[in-house]
Parts: structure tokens; C-alpha cells; sequence
């Protein structure tokens, strides 16, 4: 049977499926194995939605140009991307493909790796660990704290402190205060880095220190 | 008769004639087919400069001082149609600090190498207005009495080596080696505190990453496989951060220990089958293992437990195991399967660091391993209706187990499971008009929040109150709606909407921790083709969260309490025009424009503590307006001379660092308005 790929991908009576087959009869396998039980693919997206094939330049594959192709369909990222704290995904320097694969994976969300935290260790090594004094949230998924696409907080941090910590921490002492200007010890906890101006070890700490409730993370 | 004189030169002329004009029919068509079949090189050099305040602009790009920069782009590509050999020089930016340039070498189907270079740099956009001395090294000098000296520029800069190799052994097995290695220096906005104090602290940046993956794949017409193995090593050259000098309540604060050295190793294997043309079964295993043995901080500050030894032994034990299936046993329905189970086991030894925890503490002194195990699975099917509708239903399950520990700060619970129902109708309803509308619900739960208990046994009066967000019973909603319609020829319009509602369940009677979430998108895009030379675009987007929640104040359940309402909204647009009024000058322009909101409304929800003030927060606007023009002028058929010009406006009155000093003197400086023009001229020649 003949297959048709019309003018982009519309005018073709060829099902998208069929589409695919006559790329994946070379392109299955590599970071294509997951392909059939990947989102893309139970969505009816072809590969030529995103691909152009006759040509030098395929946009996808140019990674000053990726992103626009995948905010075609991908608007929230679109507008997040360009927040004040955000990734150099404008510079080319990060692109979708660095933490997503398109074609599926085994991971969540179409991680390049196992999971979200492998994926972000790639680059953010240094918060692998383990540590001594360990974060709950932080080994479980950088994602709970996180926005990856972009933010108007700092470090893609969803919200600022102390509403952010103050999802988790109930108060003993000062942890449930309201959020204010105050500058003077407990009680600065929303300006500079907020509960952070103490507890800045917040991915957790290797320091040993015996030392009376040294487990807050400021050593 | 006298023999006739033959013009022999007529026939002569006439072929020659014919072969001019034939001929150069032919030339003419051996160069059309040439400029579109063989690879065409490029290089494009000229001069930028940069006016403005560009601490925003230039975070990554390097452009964030006035003046000149060179602008130099390479695209080298030769090709032997004889044996397939590609060469392949490419570079970027060669003349900034973000430059790129990456060289391959293949002979398609058999081999092929690559060497790469990259550079990231990060320029904080807050400027340290500082007396601290040190910076970038692992010891500070905190002045004392407090003082400021000068500016200085945090910065960090990532240098990228990327080498690969892969081989073809046949038709069906291939074998792949990619390395990366990236160093990272330089120094990032930190700090140290506690109650008083609070000193500028910034982290020394001084590390290598690197990474390495071997893959072994065979290819074949219904199977393939690919196993290989995935090594990762982290190496920081500082190991804690020293201080001299600052203020008596951080003398025992040195020094903080920085992250440590560790490295992780995996084998993994995967692989694809196609049981029937319709039927495809996809998995993966891995096996794999992270160690963190960096020894230990170290100094008069840093007293140790006994029997800890020098280092964590730290060790992880990752297990993934994941299988998909898709088939179609009718020529409408499509179903899908996927499981997947990824367990993260840390087995690091739990040893007490701390021996000064009394009966009324909060901690044990023990060190709190964490391990996760994730088991998630999918079911969905897909069947064509008639009339081109298409119906999508699907269960997704996911649950996580996590270990915990005897005593706890923070509430917990061990085991949360989450299932979501979705469905979704799409229509093709014509070739110009397209439309999906889908629908998720999911619930979350779990096992019984464990009772937070003091050293000694008893209940905390300061816990037990506040389900975490991540962990605590979770209803969602959520509501998605696309639109494709081309009109006409040259119109095309998408229109996209989304809406997300999430509640949350107290687990105590105050109603406090995370209460509700939401977040609504909306999108509208326009692309019109003016004419085979002009061609626009538009898109307009609006994206607002929202976040409910409350908290008490104090231990105990008499306290203060008060709740925060957090919104985000931001508003953007585009637009582009690019066209081509004459064969030898392409135009361009584009705008783009974002407006971005954050409120923080708090309020009380009782009347105690009436001296307390519970007020809401000033809101933060973040504006960025972005125009770009550029004109291209075709000096020959195969050289351009370009002109790049961008105008940049950001402006924000984020208060965050505006009125904070800390304690030795140190500001954090930004331009609540940054304007930056750019104005680059570049040549492009290009050839065959």
C-alpha cells in the first residue's frame, strides 16, 4: 500500500500509524524503543509533526530551534521559559530533548533517564548525595520544589520561602510565622533567600558535626 | 556537373547550436541538481555591540557589558559520494563566552566519531555590593565591623568536552561510546546564618562532571535490543567552606561542608519486539549503584560522634524494571499497557552522629536514610468512532513506599497511591478543523499518617498537624481543550485551554497545611501567509497558579492562625512578520512581550495574637519586552551581509534583596529597569 504523507501532514488519507511504520521500519530501536507505548504515539502524533526529512536543516534537531517546534503543541512551557529564573533554553544551551525524550521512555514525563532526579543530576550532580543529614522531598523528586520550564522565583523554585517550606513544616518555634519584611533572627524569613538565610544546606549536608540539633541544615 | 559545395560548417553550427542550447540546459540543470543535492558550507563573521544594563539579557549568553563583541558561526560539511564520508565542523558563537564547536567525521553506515566543545556561562543578575573577601576560594574573609568594599559579579562558567564514537559491525549490531566532561567555576549567591546573624556566604564553584555511556545494539526486523552501561562521577574540589572573621553567633559555623565527591554506575538493557505488524512489546531493566565515600569536613568546629569513621559509606541501590505492550486486535481499537517499577534502596549504614539528643528532642541522632519504591502502571484503550471521532480512555496507578524513621520532624506517611481516570474525544472533523476535549480525574491516598513522636515516645505537641504537600490526600481535576482550524490556505488558527484543580485533606482539626491548587492556560496562535513572500505570525497566552494554604503559629493549637493565598499571572504575546520584497533582501522582525504578576494575600483566620500583624505582601511585577529586526542583503547568490538588531527591556520591583543588608554589610544590587540595544552586522559566504 502506498503511503501518503500529504502537505504537511494534512490532504493524506494514510492513518498516522502507517505513517510512522515507514520511518520506524529503519528508525525503530535506540531512543526510539519506547516509541509505540509513548504519549506522542497514542496522540496520533507522526514523526513528520515534528521531523522534516528532505532537507539539511531539520529545525528538531537544531537545538537553537527545538523548542519552537515542541511549543507548537507545548504553550504552557512556551511562556514559562522565558521567566526570570528559567534555563538558557532561549540560548540553545539547554533544550527539551536534554531532559525529555519525544519518542517515549521508560521514565515519567518521557525522562531521558529512570526517573526525574537522574535526569537532573546529568547536570546537578552535586545534589545526588547521599548525604548525612538528608531532605525527604529533595531525594524523593526535585520536581515537589522545582519548576524546571521556568519561574518568577529564584533558582525555578515554585514558591518563594516561607510558603514553600511552609507546605511541609508545621511550627515547633518559629516555622509557621507569617511572611513579612522582618530582618531580625527567626523572623526573616521571606526577604534575600528567605528561611534559606539560616538553613541554607537545604538538599542536605555531609558535615557530621555532634552538635546539638544539627540536623537543620545550616552546617 | 560540377560537384556541389556541402556547407559542412552549417551542420556544424547547428550542433553546436543545439549543444548550446541543450548543453547549457543540462549545465543549468547539473547546477540546479548540485546546489540541491551536495552539502553547502558556511561561514558567517562580522562585529555586535552591546549598549545597555545587561545583567538580565546576557544571564547566559555573555552579552551582559556595553561594548564590542566578535560574531564568528561556522558550518563546515564535506561529503565523498564515493564512499560516504562526511566531515563536519560546526560552531556557534565563537567569539562570546557561550561559544560552541563540534567536529564530526562519519562514514555513513559504518563509523563515525565526534569532539565537541561547550561553554555555559551563568552570570547572577544581582550584583554583591560586598566587603567580603575570598570569594570564589574555600575561605572567606567576613568583615568586621561590617563593611562594604566594592562590587563583585557572581558568576559561574560550565566548560563542556564531548567525545563519541560508533561503530556498525553489520547490518544489525552496532556499538556506541559517548564521554562528557564539564567543568564547572566560579561562585554562586549563598549564605550562613543563624538567629542574628545572617552573612553573605558565597559557594566556591570548582567541580567536574563526568559521564560516560556505552551502548551495544542490535537491530533487527523485529527485534532490538540495546544494553549498555551508564557511568557518572561528581568532583568537587572543595570540600567544606571556611571563615574568618564575622559575627560571634557563627564562629562555630566553620566550616560548612560543600557536596560531596560521588560517582554512580548502572547496566541497563532494553529492547523492542514486534510480535505482529500491530501488536509491539517494548522494556527496560537496570541495575545500578551510587556511592558517596568523600571523606569528612574536618576541624575544631566539627565535633564527631565516636565509632562514625571518615566518611558516610554512602550507597544506593537503584532496580528498574518497566515492559509496555501495544496492540491492536481490532482495526478501531488500540490498546496500550505499561508497568514500571523503579526502586531506589538506600542501604547507606545508620549510624548516631548526634549523642546529644535528650528525651524531649525532635531527632534521635541517627542519620535518615531515604529509599522510594515506585510502582506505576497504565492501562488504555483508543477505538475510532464514526464521523472521525476518536475516544480515549485511560487508568494510570501509581503508588510510592518510602522508608522513614523512628523519630521525626516532619509528618509522614509511608505509602501514597494515586489513581487518575482519563478520557478524551478528538474529531478530525475536517482536513481544516481539529479538536480534542479530555478530562483526568485523579485521587490520592495512602497509608495512615505515622504519629510524630518526640525522642522519648510521646506526642509532639508541634506535630501532627500539617499533611506535606507531596504526601497528603489529593483530589484532582483537570480539564483540556484544542483547536486546530485552518480556514484558509494561508490562515491558520490553534486555540489551546486547560484548567487544574487540586484539593487537599487536613489531618487535624486546625485545617492547616496545603488546602487547594489550580492553575488555568489559555493560548491563541495565528500564522497567515501574506503572500508567497510575507508571512506572519501571532499568539497571545494567559497562565495563572494558584496556591491555598494556612499555618499556626507556634506549637501547640492555640496559636495564631492565618492562611496565604499565592497567585502567579502572566501575560504574553508575539509577534512576527518576515518576508521576502525583493529576490535579493529578506526582512524580519519579531515582538514579544510578557507581563508577569505575583500576589501573596495573606489574612487571619482567628483572633488571637491581635498584635500579630498578618498582612498581605507587595506584589511583584516582572515585564520583559523583547524586539528583534533583521534584514538580509544578497551581496551575491552565495554571500549575504546580515544586520541584527534587538532592543530589550526587562523591569521588575522584586523586593526580595531591595531592602536587605546582611549582617556584614553586604547588598545584593539589581536595576529595577534594564535596556539593552543590540546592533550586530555579520557576512555570510557560502559554498559547494
Amino acid at each position: 500500500m502506498d503511503v501518503y504523507f500529504g502537505v504537511a501532514g494534512k490532504k493524506t488519507d494514510t492513518p498516522v500509524a502507517d505513517r510512522n511504520g515507514a520511518c520506524l521500519s529503519c528508525h525503530q530501536g535506540d531512543k526510539r524503543t519506547h516509541w509505540q507505548t509513548s504519549m506522542h504515539a497514542s496522540r496520533d502524533v507522526a514523526c513528520t509533526s515534528c521531523h522534516q526529512v528532505h532537507t539539511t536543516h531539520d529545525k528538531v534537531r537544531d537545538k537553537r530551534e527545538q523548542a519552537q517546534v515542541c511549543f507548537t503543541c507545548h504553550k504552557e512551557q512556551r511562556a514559562q521559559i522565558s521567566r526570570p529564573s528559567r534555563h538558557p533554553i532561549p540560548e540553545g544551551k539547554v533544550v527539551c530533548s536534554d531532559c525529555h525524550n519525544p519518542h517515549g521512555s521508560a521514565g515519567p514525563k518521557n525522562m531521558v533517564r529512570d526517573n526525574v532526579n537522574d535526569t537532573c543530576y546529568t547536570c546537578h550532580m552535586e545534589k545526588r548525595g547521599p548525604f548525612v543529614r538528608t531532605h525527604q522531598p529533595v531525594q524523593e523528586d526535585c520536581s515537589i520544589c522545582h519548576n524546571p520550564h521556568g519561574s518568577t522565583q529564584a533558582n525555578l523554585l515554585k514558591h518563594r520561602a516561607p510558603f514553600l517550606c511552609q507546605q511541609c513544616h508545621e511550627a515547633s518555634s518559629h516555622q509557621g510565622n507569617v511572611a513579612s519584611f522582618a530582618t531580625a533572627g527567626t523572623g526573616a524569613n521571606t526577604l534575600a533567600r528567605g528561611c534559606l538565610n539560616c538553613h541554607t544546606q537545604i538538599h542536605g549536608t555531609n558535615n557530621p558535626a555532634n552538635i546539638s540539633n544539627e540536623r537543620t541544615f545550616r552546617r | 556537373m560540377a560537384p556541389q559545395k556541402r556547407n559542412v560548417l552549417m551542420p556544424t553550427v547547428i550542433a553546436a547550436a543545439l549543444i548550446a542550447c541543450f548543453g547549457t540546459a543540462a549545465a543549468n540543470e547539473d547546477a540546479e541538481v548540485t546546489a540541491l543535492t551536495k552539502p553547502q558550507s558556511s561561514v558567517s563573521f562580522g562585529l555586535g555591540y552591546m549598549n545597555g544594563e545587561g545583567r538580565r539579557f546576557g544571564q547566559y549568553n555573555g552579552l551582559n557589558d556595553t561594548g564590542a563583541y566578535g560574531l564568528l558561526d561556522l558550518d563546515l560539511v564535506s561529503r565523498d559520494d564515493g564512499n560516504g564520508r562526511w566531515l563536519r565542523l560546526k560552531g556557534r558563537n565563537l567569539g562570546l563566552d557561550s561559544r560552541e564547536l563540534r567536529f564530526e567525521h562519519e562514514v555513513q553506515g559504518n563509523w563515525g566519531y565526534y569532539l565537541e566543545f561547550n561553554q555555559i556561562p551563568r552570570n547572577e543578575p544581582y550584583q554583591a555590593f560586598t566587603g567580603v573577601g575570598g570569594i570564589g576560594g574555600n575561605t572567606l574573609t567576613v568583615p568586621v565591623p561590617a563593611s562594604r568594599t566594592g562590587t563583585f559579579d557572581l558568576q559561574t562558567r560550565r566548560d563542556r568536552i564531548g567525545l563519541g564514537f560508533n561503530k556498525y559491525f553489520s547490518e544489525v549490531w552496532n556499538a556506541k561510546v559517548d564521554f562528557r566532561n564539564e567543568t564547572k567555576e566560579g561562585a554562586r549567591l549563598w549564605a550562613r546564618g543563624t538567629t542574628g546573624a545572617f552573612e553573605f556566604a558565597p559557594e566556591p564553584i570548582d567541580s567536574t562532571i563526568r559521564q560516560l555511556d556505552a551502548t551495544l545494539s542490535y537491530t533487527g526486523k523485529s527485534l532490538q535490543m540495546t544494553g549498555g552501561y551508564y557511568g557518572s562521577m561528581y568532583n568537587n574540589q572543595n570540600n567544606g567552606l571556611n571563615f574568618i572573621g564575622g559575627a560571634g553567633g557563627l564562629a562555630t559555623f566553620t566550616p560548612i561542608a560543600l557536596p560531596p565527591d560521588n560517582h554512580s554506575h548502572q547496566l541497563h538493557l532494553s529492547g523492542s519486539y514486534a510480535f505482529t505488524p500491530t501488536t509491539n512489546g517494548n522494556f527496560k531493566v537496570a541495575y545500578g549503584k551510587a556511592l558517596q565515600d568523600d571523606s569528612f569536613v574536618t576541624g575544631a568546629n566539627v565535633p564527631m560522634a565516636p565509632g562514625i569513621g571518615t566518611n558516610l559509606q554512602g550507597r544506593i541501590d537503584t532496580t528498574l524494571v518497566q515492559m509496555g505492550v501495544t496492540a491492536r486486535p481490532l482495526p478501531k481499537l488500540t490498546l496500550r499497557g505499561t508497568l514500571r517499577y523503579d526502586d531506589r534502596d538506600d542501604k547507606t549504614p545508620i549510624l548516631r552522629y548526634n549523642t546529644l539528643a535528650t528525651g524531649t528532642s525532635t531527632f534521635d541522632g541517627f542519620n535518615e536514610p531515604r529509599s522510594i519504591r515506585t510502582t506505576s502502571g497504565k492501562v488504555e484503550a483508543s477505538y475510532a468512532l464514526p464521523m472521525a471521532f476518536r475516544v480515549t480512555g485511560s487508568v494510570d496507578y501509581d503508588e510510592k513506599k518510602r522508608n522513614t524513621s523512628a523519630v521525626r520532624v516532619v509528618n509522614f506517611r509511608e505509602k501514597t497511591e494515586e489513581t487518575a481516570y482519563k478520557a478524551e474525544l478528538r474529531r478530525s472533523m475536517s482536513e481544516t478543523l481539529t479538536g480534542a476535549i479530555g478530562y483526568v480525574y485523579s485521587n490520592r491516598d495512602g497509608s495512615p499518617f505515622l504519629i510524630t513522636t518526640l525522642n522519648n515516645g510521646t506526642v509532639a505537641t508541634s506535630g501532627n498537624r500539617v499533611a506535606p504537600i507531596h504526601l497528603a490526600d489529593r483530589e484532582r481535576n483537570q480539564l483540556r481543550l484544542t483547536l486546530n482550524w485552518q480556514p484558509l490556505d494561508a490562515l491558520s488558527v490553534q486555540f489551546r485551554a486547560d484548567d487544574s484543580r487540586d484539593e487537599y485533606s487536613a489531618i487535624h482539626a486546625l485545617g492547616i497545611g496545603p488546602r487547594s491548587g489550580n492553575a488555568r492556560n489559555y493560548s491563541l496562535d495565528f500564522s497567515y501567509s501574506f503572500s508567497d513572500q510575507w508571512q506572519g505570525t501571532a499568539w497571545f497566552s494567559r497562565n495563572q497558579t494558584q496556591q491555598e494554604q494556612s499555618q499556626h503559629v507556634g506549637a501547640g493549637t492555640a496559636g495564631l492562625v492565618w492562611a496565604a493565598l499565592l497567585r502567579n499571572t502572566g501575560d504574553a504575546l508575539g509577534l512576527g512578520l518576515k518576508g521576502k520584497p525583493f529576490t535579493w533582501l529578506e526582512l524580519g522582525a519579531d515582538l514579544s512581550h510578557s507581563d508577569i504578576v505575583d500576589t501573596y494575600d495573606q489574612q487571619r483566620l482567628n483572633a488571637v495574637a491581635p498584635g500579630t500583624v498578618v498582612a498581605t505582601l507587595p506584589e511583584i511585577t516582572n515585564r520583559n519586552t523583547r524586539l528583534q529586526l533583521f534584514a538580509k542583503y544578497a551581496v551575491q547568490k552565495n554571500s549575504d551581509v546580515r544586520v541584527d538588531f534587538i532592543v530589550d527591556r526587562f523591569s521588575t520591583n522584586d523586593w526580595t534583596w531591595s531592602t536587605w543588608t546582611y549582617s556584614d554589610g553586604t547588598r545584593m544590587l539589581q536595576d529595577p529597569v534594564q535596556k539593552v540595544n543590540f546592533l550586530g552586522v555579520s557576512y555570510q559566504y557560502r559554498w559547494q
